[in-house]
């Protein structure tokens, strides 16, 4: 699996109208900000707020929960601007059809376009919520549209990242992971 | 309220069905909702329909909502209807395009109902 293509659709999402604004606002720097961008209480934070705010749950870190079991549902949201790179959420499919079952009220079967529509926008929106704790990132850095992958046995690989942040999170009796990774800082 | 006919923006169906759940949740009983995708989406159904209040979203594939509403203006498809952005992006610059794109309300994703009561109901009341 790739990030390329979604990191080139948010670097031309950073500023889409405006063009001359955002080469002149590329003047901000974030590199002497990787200890508040990488602070990992703000992606705890945020996906507490979306959690809380959308699905009306809580949901809190812990790496005892169970994540996996036949099928997968992983959604990425790219980063592009002052920083590059990529959220991914990462769930079982059972979790995925929860999820999207609290954001809609509707009972789901299977993992059907609904519910991979569902979580492509909880991960659109934990990507926006972690970019908006640092001010500058707010600014200066572009979303993509979700893609969202589905399966068994894939493993998304990353070379050489800048930081990366990778939390697992209870919600009720499921788990669920979210990485944020960083691989360009400006 | 009497009936309100809503034009709700978003490349997210799911997204659209919670912005028409919490309109109904902020009181809007008779609400009649016309969905689009895109932006490109929104402008047919302007074409064909009129509405009372319009909310979109900002980043979508093929026109996002800053060029949709300015299309909108352009167009002149929507004249005194208020527009309402419901988006990821919340920064400042973000909230300062879309009012001057003719916005007049800015409502940052993860939202709960409260706040969609609180933005939309006074910009109906108004109009």
């Amino acid at each position: 699996m790739t990030l390329n293509g979604i990191r080139t659709a948010a670097i031309a999402t950073a500023s889409p109208t405006e063009p001359q604004k955002r080469e002149s606002k590329m003047t901000v720097s974030l590199r002497q900000s990787v200890k508040t961008v990488s602070d990992p209480h703000n992606l705890d934070a945020s996906v507490e707020e979306v959690f809380h705010l959308m699905l009306g749950v809580e949901c809190q870190r812990d790496k005892t929960v169970p994540l996996s079991d036949s099928e997968a549902v992983t959604a990425v949201v790219g980063f592009g601007g002052l920083l590059s790179g990529a959220c991914v959420f990462r769930s079982s499919g059972t979790a995925a059809m929860k999820i999207a079952a609290h954001m809609t009220g509707m009972e789901f079967e299977e993992v059907d376009d609904t519910v991979k529509d569902g979580i492509g926008e909880i991960c659109n929106m934990l990507a926006g919520a972690w970019k908006g704790k640092v001010p500058e990132l707010s600014a200066n850095c572009g979303l993509s549209v979700p893609a969202v992958i589905t399966g068994r046995d894939y493993k998304l690989h990353v070379q050489a990242p800048e930081f990366q942040l990778h939390h697992v999170y209870r919600f009720e009796d499921s788990g669920f992971e979210v990485t944020i990774i960083c691989d360009g800082l400006q | 309220m009497n009936e309100v006919r809503a034009l709700i923006v978003d490349d997210s169906s799911v997204m659209r069905k919670i912005v028409e759940r919490s309109l109904r949740q902020a009181g809007l009983d008779q609400l009649v909702v016309h969905e689009a995708a895109s932006g490109v989406e929104g402008l047919e159904v302007l074409k064909g329909k009129q509405v009372d209040l319009i909310l979109s979203d900002i980043n979508m594939p093929s026109m996002d909502g800053l060029e949709f509403l300015r299309q909108v203006q352009l167009q002149n498809l929507a004249p005194g209807v208020p527009v309402v952005m419901i988006t990821t992006e919340s920064s400042e610059e973000h909230v300062k395009q879309a009012i001057q794109a003719g916005a007049r309300g800015y409502i940052r994703k993860p939202f709960t109902a409260e706040q969609v009561k609180e933005r939309v109901l006074p910009l109906l009341n108004a109009a």
